[in-house]
């Protein structure tokens, strides 16, 4: 039951795209027998990595090593012979076929047995604790019971290194229970587990070892005998060093531009904030506790309860139904190349998408005015190309965030919700973005929502932290005491009691 | 008197229906793999033309049916090369192959329209033949007709039962899926474009070989169009196809006998009847969406992996 030995070996890997490096000399052991835990933030590197495993990317350098030899993993095909299989955020499966017919795809002999091929579904699933209808349609499924179909292909594959990447994000805490039962019955039988994530109670609960990404770096890896508590793996995820300075000049409050009063929904608990003009107030929290559905509801994607939400002093639905484009609320989301933007369109058309309202008379558009003030912008916030032709897919991320911070600012928002808005960025951009963010802090309040602590904690005037769909605390960043407490308020451990913890 | 104009009627409705089931169910094997090929009439017509050249020169109609089959897969490669060798837009690609199938057919077959080729003659299957109803409906054809009883079961023996059946249908249905279990997606949907064809061309055949051995401008006459529409009737399953198939074999065949009886509606309007039908069958079977079991990936290019 305690077999154990390294599967598997990763050794230097690095990997870039285009400019943003996504792994820098990664390193790393997956044993047999072993739960292997990747923690980091959005963005900080795991998917690459995991992709780099999975056969479906190429590393720019380092070798990863099976059992001792070297192998070249060019395909999913060879990652697959290789023994190692992934179970994917989103799931790879048919959902018009049945499960057995999931897991025999591309496999057996030409022609299918169904009651064979049943029998053995059942028999393998039972062995790992499952409870799954072999002759069930994928379709019909919960998402837990697609999740044993995809552990159950790499299980009838005889796999013996799986990887699993955010598995409990789409399951129910008992889901996530059975789970973890599972996993812990495939590492007695020998097999080794890669569990990506960034839930640090779960990977307390499963993970051996962890290790811990940010900004595409290992930057530690432990034993999890050897860590106390959560709050230590938060303060190693998230970062706490402020990595530029940025000037940021105290402001005078002003009037109230948000204001959210007992917000509760499927995930939201009690919900309380206010926010001036003048102010940034940084939202912090580990990835998942409630900042998407928060920030959604702020900008009109999710409908509230009567009277949660008060959007510069009107109720919400009187708010949307009478927004103007300009001197109202801009919304900078995450998904910038999805939400913010529309690949295919020019600069122009992605300029013109929030802000047309400003260059209309009548039915026309007056595209000749809003190219004027577009190559204004685009000079003033420095865009590269700075061309107006250019399609958005063709700028990188930075420039693309700075068009959208330029295309929202030019409507003079009075409310501006961003939301990691230098995720993915090199260091000079996202510089460039902190500092548009504090220069339009002095029209506007600002909800910055962010996994990153040390850009919170640089930008923000007040800091309020997330969890499990709570505003754990709200305080001003000058509070020392409270800052430092910070990590186990993410990790959702009781600041009162465990004072004694913050030795940070 | 009725009964035997009737059963006649029938008989007539499965000689119609033929050339249509095949090219269905071709086009059903190409949209099970996730290809959508509206180049099924220029396929068919391409075989119909074949068939009758081969046929006409060997003296040979079981080789102008095995030519007319190739040259139907031959055809709707093209379909393959600018679709899964360059992403080309597939309503786009197969349209072209229509007009290009069509033209080429009128084109080559201009001198010999009205001369006639060896074909099939009725070939009635001894004991089967003689059960009553049955038998004359179904049993006194030509072996072409035969033939297609058989496809049918076969395809769905292949979709249900054979490992690559499951691998085609998760290329249709999820191409990501079949990638992560390590399957070839272009190779499956190479497979379904090929023998999809073969099938039309078959269909075509018929059309020259049996349902006339004469060869006529427009000989396929939209019956490719009919088995395109008719493929969403069927909800991709073979067997609901046979049955459309003779649905259309049916109208067809009764149309021409209410034209032969003399009937005071003009002719324009009996020729009409197919097409309104087949408007009436989308209508019907898009008003039950949630339930159809088109492909998942149907009409959508496999990106080449960078």
């Amino acid at each position: 039951m305690t077999a154990s030995g390294p599967l598997i070996r990763l050794e230097g890997i690095c990997k870039s795209f285009g400019t943003v490096l996504a792994n820098r000399d990664v390193s790393l052991t997956i044993e047999s027998g072993k739960v292997l835990a990747l923690l980091g933030e959005n963005g900080a590197g795991k998917s690459t990595i995991m992709s780099i495993l999975a056969g479906q990317l190429q590393p720019d350098s380092g070798a990863i090593y099976l059992d001792g030899r070297q192998v070249i993993l060019s395909s999913t095909e060879k990652a697959i012979k290789a023994g190692i299989g992934m179970v994917y955020q989103h799931f790879k499966l048919v959902s018009a076929m049945t499960v057995a017919e999931n897991i025999f795809l591309g496999r057996g002999g030409i022609w299918l047995n169904w009651s064979r091929m049943h029998r053995e579904v059942a028999a393998l699933a039972e062995q790992y604790g499952m409870k799954v209808n072999p002759a069930a349609k994928i379709g019909d499924l919960s998402m837990g019971e697609r999740q044993q179909v995809e552990i159950l292909k790499l299980l009838h594959r005889r796999s013996s290194i799986l990887i699993f990447d955010e598995p409990t994000a789409v399951l129910t805490p008992r889901e996530a229970d059975n789970l973890f039962d599972t996993m812990r019955l495939m590492t007695a039988s020998g097999k080794g587990i890669v569990f990506i994530s960034h839930k640090l109670e779960e990977v307390m609960a499963i993970a051996d070892t962890v290790a811990i990404l940010r900004r595409g770096e290992i930057v530690d890896t432990l034993a999890a005998a050897d860590v106390h508590s959560p709050a230590e793996l938060a303060e190693r995820m998230v970062g706490r060093e402020v990595l530029l300075q940025v000037e940021r000049i105290p402001q005078e409050p002003r009037q109230i531009v948000l204001k959210v009063h007992e917000l509760q929904d499927a995930v939201l608990s009690n919900v309380n904030l206010e926010l001036r003009q003048g102010e940034i107030l940084g939202l912090v929290g580990v990835a998942g506790n409630g900042q998407k559905q928060l920030v959604e509801t702020i900008c009109g994607l999710r409908r509230p309860a009567e009277n949660t939400i008060r959007i510069l002093g009107m109720e919400w639905r009187k708010f949307f139904r009478k927004a103007d484009w300009e001197r109202t609320l801009a919304y900078v989301p995450e998904d910038r190349q999805g939400l913010a933007t529309c690949q295919g369109l020019t600069l122009l058309d992605n300029f013109l998408l929030t802000t047309r309202g400003g260059f209309v008379r009548g039915p026309w558009l007056m595209r000749h005015l809003a190219e004027a003030k577009a190559l204004h912008l685009i000079e003033e916030f420095d865009i590269r190309p700075p061309d107006l032709a250019a399609f958005a897919w063709q700028l990188s991320g930075g420039n693309l965030q700075k068009m959208v911070l330029a295309r929202e600012f030019y409507r003079k928002p009075r409310l501006i919700v961003a939301e990691q808005p230098t995720q993915g960025l090199d260091i000079a951009a996202a510089e460039d973005v902190w500092n548009l963010l504090l220069k339009a802090r002095e029209a506007s309040g600002i909800l910055l929502v962010t996994g990153d602590l040390s850009e919170a904690l640089a930008l923000s005037d007040r800091i309020g932290v997330m969890y499990n769909g709570r505003i754990v605390d709200l305080f001003a960043v000058e509070d020392e005491e409270k800052v430092a407490l910070i990590p186990q308020m993410m990790a959702g451990l009781s600041t009162t009691t465990d004072r004694h913890l913050a030795t940070f | 008197m009725t009964f035997e104009i009737i059963i006649a009627l029938l008989a007539a409705t499965v000689q119609s229906g033929t050339p249509i089931l095949y090219a269905t169910l071709g086009e059903i094997f190409t949209e099970k793999s996730g290809v959508l090929n509206l180049g099924v009439e220029g396929a068919m017509i391409i075989g119909a033309l074949t068939a009758f050249i081969v046929a006409r020169f060997t003296g040979n109609p079981v080789l102008g049916f095995l030519a007319a089959g190739l040259a139907g897969s031959l055809a709707t490669a093209i379909h393959g090369v600018v679709c899964l060798g360059f992403q080309g837009n597939q309503v786009v690609s197969g349209l072209a192959l229509t007009i290009l199938g069509v033209g080429l057919a009128n084109y080559i077959g201009t001198g010999y329209v009205g001369m006639s080729a060896p074909g099939f003659q009725p070939l009635a299957i001894p004991g089967l033949a003689d059960i009553p109803v049955m038998g004359p409906i179904f049993f006194q054809h030509d072996p072409l007709v035969y033939v297609s009883y058989l496809i049918a079961p076969l395809l769905w023996l292949f979709f249900a039962r054979t490992r690559f059946g499951l691998g085609l249908r998760a290329a249709g249905e999820y191409p990501a899926a079949a990638i992560a279990a390590g399957l070839n997606v272009a190779a499956y949907r190479w497979l379904g474009i090929m023998v999809g064809g073969f099938f039309m061309g078959l269909g075509g055949a018929y059309l020259s070989l049996a349902y006339t051995h004469l060869w006529t401008t427009n000989l396929t006459a939209g019956r490719g169009w009919i088995a395109v529409a008719l493929v969403i009737f069927a909800f991709w399953r073979p067997g609901r196809a046979v049955f459309g198939a003779y649905l259309f074999g049916g109208i067809m065949a009764l149309q021409l006998r209410l034209q032969a009886s003399g009937t005071q509606l003009p002719s324009s309007i009996l020729l009409m009847l197919p097409y309104v039908l087949t408007v009436l069958v989308l209508v019907l079977s898009s008003w039950r969406k949630g339930t159809s079991e088109q492909p998942g990936a149907l009409g959508v290019n496999i990106e080449p992996v960078d």
